[in-house]
């Protein structure tokens, strides 16, 4: 009992960083119509920029919360840049192309960005993560000792995800957002800056992939791979949201993280959990693919 | 003998009825009509007997047998071919291939044996080019052979589809729309080649159009589809003086029609034209008291791709004027409203509006100029509330957020104001749409077809609305498909034919003189005498030659008698139709 | 045979005739090399059918030669059977992998089955390959060894006559792509580009929709296969790393930037991908005007092809062979002065 609510909470959190990658994948597909594949290696960069600062330089005189904060924005305020400057440089000019295409161009942003960070931090596995709590400090809920660290994900999770609901629904920004989502022309024709709203939400999105890839350091031996192939776990908790709702998304990526995690109780595998995120993928496409020929069902 | 038979069918799409109990034959021979407003659901049920959507409910036979499970693929090779509205030509393949493939894939080739390139596969790729070339040549298509099918103009685009549909030997062919975008000449030819192809490819059609003087022409029998319903059917003179169908059509309501059908909504816009006090007056009174020109466009040009679809367009809109632009289906009239509103960039001329020169300027840039349009399909965002398009309105437009000004207008938004826009009625989109030039007051307001898919009460209350945008001090620009309440509430008004404005005259005249627009707009005027005489004469044959003999004519009959016949009927100016059944006749009488 | 199938055959002759002597006398590293290149040009041309023909998206093309060459491999050294058979086996496997991986593509397309084949590809890159269970058709940690083996009698294996596999897959790459151009041409080729530009349309004029989407898959996954297949007779063992789920990635991002429609560019591209790294990677480091030291590795590769993808996305769409092409037949328009025809708006 005591092991099936240990690997409950491994599972949750891991599902809280599945749901926040999702979540900026979703809101990215949504507001600009393209899948980004290049979301897990978008987080990767940011959180080794956020690694190097935060065991690369030197920190003499620091209390430790300012170091692991300063990482943590430094971190950031890559990923925000990079959104950035990726819509300016690219993705700006590709609007009107055929969705595959733009899918097709975050291909090779992901090779680029993979290969870019592993000339850089070289093909290492990392084991040294940044802790948000610190990495003893645990406490007992009926029996159950849980670390800090795993509830701090499923807060953060939770908390970006109510948060950028509320930000979309709330506030005139969020409305825009939701408009050009629904139809960029339209909603050009009702005056609202739609390159801006592009780059905001590229901004957002990269910020967000950068939150889950800090997130996840503490339980992965990480390597500029393995945050970059997050994003097919991330595609298939957006996959059970349609790529459209986001409350469904973090739901998704919960269930998967749990879905991922209990197998290993009995089996250890590298590949398992990848697996059942494939099996997951499959049985909800095929559930909603729609009756019919796709091209009158779109 | 019915070919087609369809009984009781039913399609919902999510909440959305398309189609409702519908029930329709089709004889063989016969050129069936099938008319209706946009969104009656015609395409949905030629949707439904190619065999892309399944229906929810009913059957569909086609020569007797259901085609319940039979999949898109199977009903071409029993017959049935169909072209696309919006064309769906295989566009990186020549012309000539896309009338090959289905030639090839009715024979069910075999892909190794055309890797390889045997001599069977030979055979059968010349035969198919053949007849593939014979096609071309008797659709008059033949310099175009060579040619990628997406580089050609949409018109010809069209015949290559007609080409294609024939090129399967069909029984059936399924027409959507041949005619969009076709001149009141070409529509006359087009009537006529038609007939042609009936005679010499022997086939049934199903043809669905706006054109009616195509459709009364051509036809032999019409149903009249309106809201997924079949509304009315009987041989053209028939439903040309159906009171319903005119009122479905043309949008006047009549007297009839309120007392037979039991779904005409309750009024739904509160305001009546002559008192709308409650109208928001904050910057009525300084745009109002605007004159002069408001948009002025010189030399326009636009398109897509390899298409210009419109030149030379001239166009101007005074302060507080009301303007309709009318003219048949692709005359180019969406195609300036989305170049002036920044949509598509116009490749020459210039816009100017209110002073600024807008000629290329992104969209949102000219809607913050006070420049509002309404496109096609109205341009609302499926997914947020009401209120929240609202509230974007003003957003945008950098208006202080008073929504009660909308919700006094209309009531019913604030009954609606927190459910999600795409879940509205087709009015009551509309309605937020114009809502929004009530909130935000833009100097001009451009409205594309804003009773597209409306009942006609709901339309005749829109248009009470463009006088309460006059008063408000907001010049409107109309593309509108029905013509009378149109021109009863612009001023003036633009006639559009090929890409460029043919007239221009007040609306009075218009009104008055009815001859200029029919010439553009509903082909030739449907109270000529002389179309229904083509009509009865198109549909003489198909009375002569009973399903019997049609049989007949279908079996294989050597190339040379054929041609030998077909020559003698072009000599003689007969149809070989009916020259086949005076000789089948005189083989009757030696026996 | 019609005129135009004699033209493409002493075409190909003539290709094989220069490309079998381009890495005769060279060092054993670039015989290597040309011989990978062969291997990933049928990776490219596997994508040239299923998606430049087909239109079906596909980022598991590695798999499938992944696939065929542990199945070689299982043949060969595993079952001790000849290097034909272990040829057949490991296409065969390719093929039924093939047909398995299109049988969602039935119901989706575009981005949602681009998805679906990338999760496939990782779940054999990190599973498949890797995971104990399947030590049987993996061999185990070590993978197979593959160091005697014939063809027809002939000795092909890597250590002493890399050469003589390297014709042997080129005669067969290059005979593919004939077949593959024929196609084009054919009345079946013809369907798979109809199901590419409108699926709505082919299969209301009466094309099998199922048949050829499954057709495509599996004749594309056979050719991956192909190359796959002697991966091990090349490089005399197999191991998961060269068909992880980079690989396919870039095969893909190659294939499209060389121009996924065309039959020449899966050879461009083929050496593209097996040259350029190992030449970055042996001339790649030095010293640059006595003063800035580089070193120039592998990743330097993948950064190329990902920002070149980028951009050619953005400036040449139909790739580079296909920018190449258009160039060409414009020149050739020139040169016979045949004036450009206009098409006029109606």
């Amino acid at each position: 009992m005591t092991q099936f609510a240990a690997y409950t909470i491994i599972g949750l959190s891991l599902g809280g960083i599945f749901a926040l990658a999702a979540l900026g994948i979703v809101l990215i597909y949504r507001v600009t119509g393209v899948l980004n594949f290049a979301h897990g290696a978008m987080g990767m960069f940011s959180t080794f920029v956020a690694w190097q600062v935060f065991y690369g330089t030197p920190h003499t005189g620091m209390a430790p919360w300012m170091v692991t904060a300063e990482a943590i924005g430094a971190g950031l305020l890559f990923a925000v840049v990079l959104g950035l400057v990726l819509e300016l440089a690219v993705f700006r000019w590709v609007r009107n192309r055929p969705q595959i295409t733009k899918a097709v161009i975050t291909i090779g942003v992901l090779l680029a960005l993979q290969s870019a960070a592993s000339l850089i931090w070289k093909n290492n596995q990392y084991h040294l993560p940044i802790y948000l709590a610190p990495q003893t400090s645990t406490f007992k809920i009926a029996d159950v000792p849980i670390g800090a660290n795993y509830v701090v994900i499923v807060i953060v999770a939770l908390g970006l995800a109510f948060g950028l609901a509320a930000f979309l629904r709330g506030t005139a920004f969020g409305r825009a957002m939701r408009a050009v989502s629904d139809d960029p022309t339209a909603a050009s024709l009702w005056g609202v800056r739609v390159d801006m709203v592009g780059a905001v939400s590229w901004m957002l999105g990269s910020l967000i992939a950068a939150v889950a890839g800090i997130l996840i350091t503490p339980f992965i031996n990480f390597d500029t791979t393995s945050l970059t192939l997050l994003i097919v776990d991330s595609l298939a908790a957006a996959l059970i949201g349609g790529l459209v709702s986001l409350p469904m998304t973090v739901l998704g990526g919960f269930l998967l993280g749990l879905l991922e995690t209990y197998p290993t109780m009995w089996i250890q595998s590298l590949g398992l959990p990848r697996l059942i995120a494939l099996l997951v993928i499959l049985a909800v496409l095929i559930l909603r693919s729609p009756r019919g020929l796709p091209a009158v069902a779109k | 003998m019915t070919m087609l038979r369809i009984r009781n069918l039913g399609v919902r799409f999510g909440g959305v009825v398309a189609l409702h109990g519908v029930s329709l034959d089709l004889n063989r021979g016969e050129i069936l009509g099938l008319i209706g407003p946009n969104g009656a659901g015609k395409t949905t049920l030629f949707n439904c007997i190619s065999g892309v959507i399944a229906p929810n409910e009913g059957t569909i036979h086609f020569e007797g047998r259901s085609l319940r499970f039979a999949p898109p693929h199977e009903r071409a090779r029993r017959g049935i071919a169909r072209t696309f509205q919006n064309l769906q030509l295989w566009g990186s393949m020549t012309v000539l291939e896309n009338l090959e493939l289905p030639i090839d894939a009715i024979a069910r080739r075999n892909t190794l044996s055309d890797a390889l390139g045997l001599p069977f596969s030979h055979y059968a790729e010349r035969a198919a080019s053949e007849r593939a070339r014979a096609i071309l040549h008797a659709l008059g298509l033949g310099r175009y052979r060579d040619r990628l099918a997406a580089d050609l103009p949409a018109g010809i685009q069209r015949r290559v589809e007609l080409g294609r549909a024939l090129a399967m030997r069909p029984k059936l062919v399924l027409l959507d729309e041949p005619a969009a975008g076709l001149d009141a000449g070409e529509t006359e030819q087009l009537a006529k080649l038609l007939h042609k192809v009936r005679e010499r490819f022997r086939v049934s059609m199903l043809l669905v159009d706006h054109d009616m003087s195509l459709v009364m022409r051509v036809c032999d029998y019409i149903y009249v589809l309106d809201f997924g319903k079949v509304l009315s059917r009987g041989e053209p003179p028939v439903v040309r003086n159906d009171q319903k169908v005119i009122a479905a059509y043309l949008g006047e309501p009549t007297p009839e029609l309120v007392e037979a059908s039991p779904t005409v909504p309750e009024p739904v816009i509160t305001t009546t034209i002559p008192d709308a006090p409650q109208l928001p007056r904050t910057d009525a009174v300084e745009v109002a008291g605007e004159t002069g020109t408001l948009l002025e466009v010189t030399g326009m040009a636009a398109g897509y791709a390899h298409l210009e679809v419109i030149r030379d367009i001239d166009l101007t809109v005074q302060a507080g004027e009301v303007v309709a632009c009318i003219g048949a289906n692709g005359a180019g009239k969406t195609t300036t409203l989305r170049a002036i509103s920044g949509v598509i960039r116009p490749r020459a001329g210039r816009v100017t509006f209110g002073g600024h020169d807008i000629t290329g300027a992104r969209p949102e840039h000219i809607a913050r100029l006070g420049l509002a349009h309404i496109p096609e399909g109205r341009g609302l965002f499926p997914r947020l509330s009401v209120e929240d398009t609202l509230r974007l309105a003003v957003d945008a437009a950098g208006k202080p957020e008073r929504l009660e000004a909308a919700y006094d207008v209309f009531p019913r938004l604030k009954q609606r104001c927190r459910q999600a826009v795409g879940t509205l009625s087709g009015g009551e989109q509309q309605m937020v749409a114009m809502a929004r030039a009530i909130l935000t007051q833009p100097r001009l307001l451009m409205i594309d077809e804003m009773s597209q898919g409306l009942a006609p009460t709901i339309v005749c209350q829109l248009f009470q609305m463009i006088d309460v945008f006059r008063q408000q001090g907001t010049a409107v620009l109309l593309v509108e498909q029905f013509v009378e309440s149109a021109l009863a509430v612009a001023d003036r008004a633009y006639i559009f034919e090929h890409g460029s404005i043919v007239h221009e005259a007040p609306a009075e005249e218009l009104r008055r003189d009815r001859g200029l627009i029919s010439g553009s707009y509903l082909g030739s005027a449907p109270d000529s005498t002389e179309a229904i005489e083509v009509a009865a004469n198109g549909n003489g044959h198909h009375r002569v030659l009973d399903p019997e003999l049609m049989e007949i004519l279908s079996m294989r009959v050597p190339a040379e008698v054929k041609r030998a016949l077909e020559e003698r009927a072009e000599r003689e100016g007969r149809s070989a139709g009916a020259l086949a059944l005076e000789l089948l006749e005189e083989v009757n009488h030696t026996q | 045979m019609m005129p135009g199938h004699i033209v493409r055959f002493a075409i190909a002759i003539v290709a094989f005739a220069i490309l079998a002597r381009l890495p005769v006398g060279l060092d054993p590293a670039f015989q290597f090399d040309a011989a990978l290149a062969v291997i990933w040009g049928f990776g490219i041309l596997s994508l040239v059918l299923l998606t430049g023909y087909a239109g079906q998206v596909s980022l598991c093309q590695a798999t499938f030669a992944g696939v065929a060459a542990y199945g070689a491999g299982m043949t060969v050294a595993g079952m001790h059977g000849g290097y034909l058979l272990g040829i057949i086996i490991g296409v065969l496997a390719a093929t039924v992998l093939g047909v398995i991986v299109g049988l969602p593509a039935l119901r989706l397309h575009g981005i949602t089955l681009a998805i679906v084949t990338l999760g496939i590809a990782l779940v054999f890159d990190k599973y498949v390959f890797q995971d104990h269970i399947f030590d049987w058709f993996t061999g185990g940690t070590g993978g197979w060894q593959v160091t005697q083996a014939s063809l027809f009698g002939i000795p092909v294996d890597s250590s002493k006559h890399l050469l003589t596999a390297y014709d042997v897959m080129l005669a067969l790459f290059c005979m593919v792509a004939v077949l593959m151009v024929n196609l084009h041409q054919s009345g079946a080729g013809r369907r798979f580009r109809a199901i590419r530009d409108s699926e709505l349309a082919a299969s209301t004029m009466g094309v099998n929709l199922a048949r050829y989407k499954l057709l495509a898959f599996a004749l594309s996954a056979s050719i991956a296969g192909m190359g796959g297949s002697f991966y091990p007779l090349i490089a005399g063992s197999v191991s998961p790393q060269p068909f992880w789920v980079f690989t396919s990635l870039q095969l893909a991002a190659i294939g499209v930037l060389m121009g996924v429609r065309y039959v020449p560019a899966a050879a461009l591209g083929g050496l593209f991908m097996a040259v350029v790294p190992d030449v970055l990677t042996r001339y790649g480091h030095g010293t640059f005007m006595n003063r800035f030291n580089y070193d120039i590795s592998y990743d330097w590769f993948q950064l190329a092809v990902g920002v070149l993808l980028v951009l050619q996305l953005i400036l040449l769409p139909d790739g580079v062979w296909g920018d190449i092409r258009a160039k060409a037949l414009r020149a050739w328009d020139v040169v016979r002065m045949k004036p450009r025809e206009e098409v006029r708006p109606a």
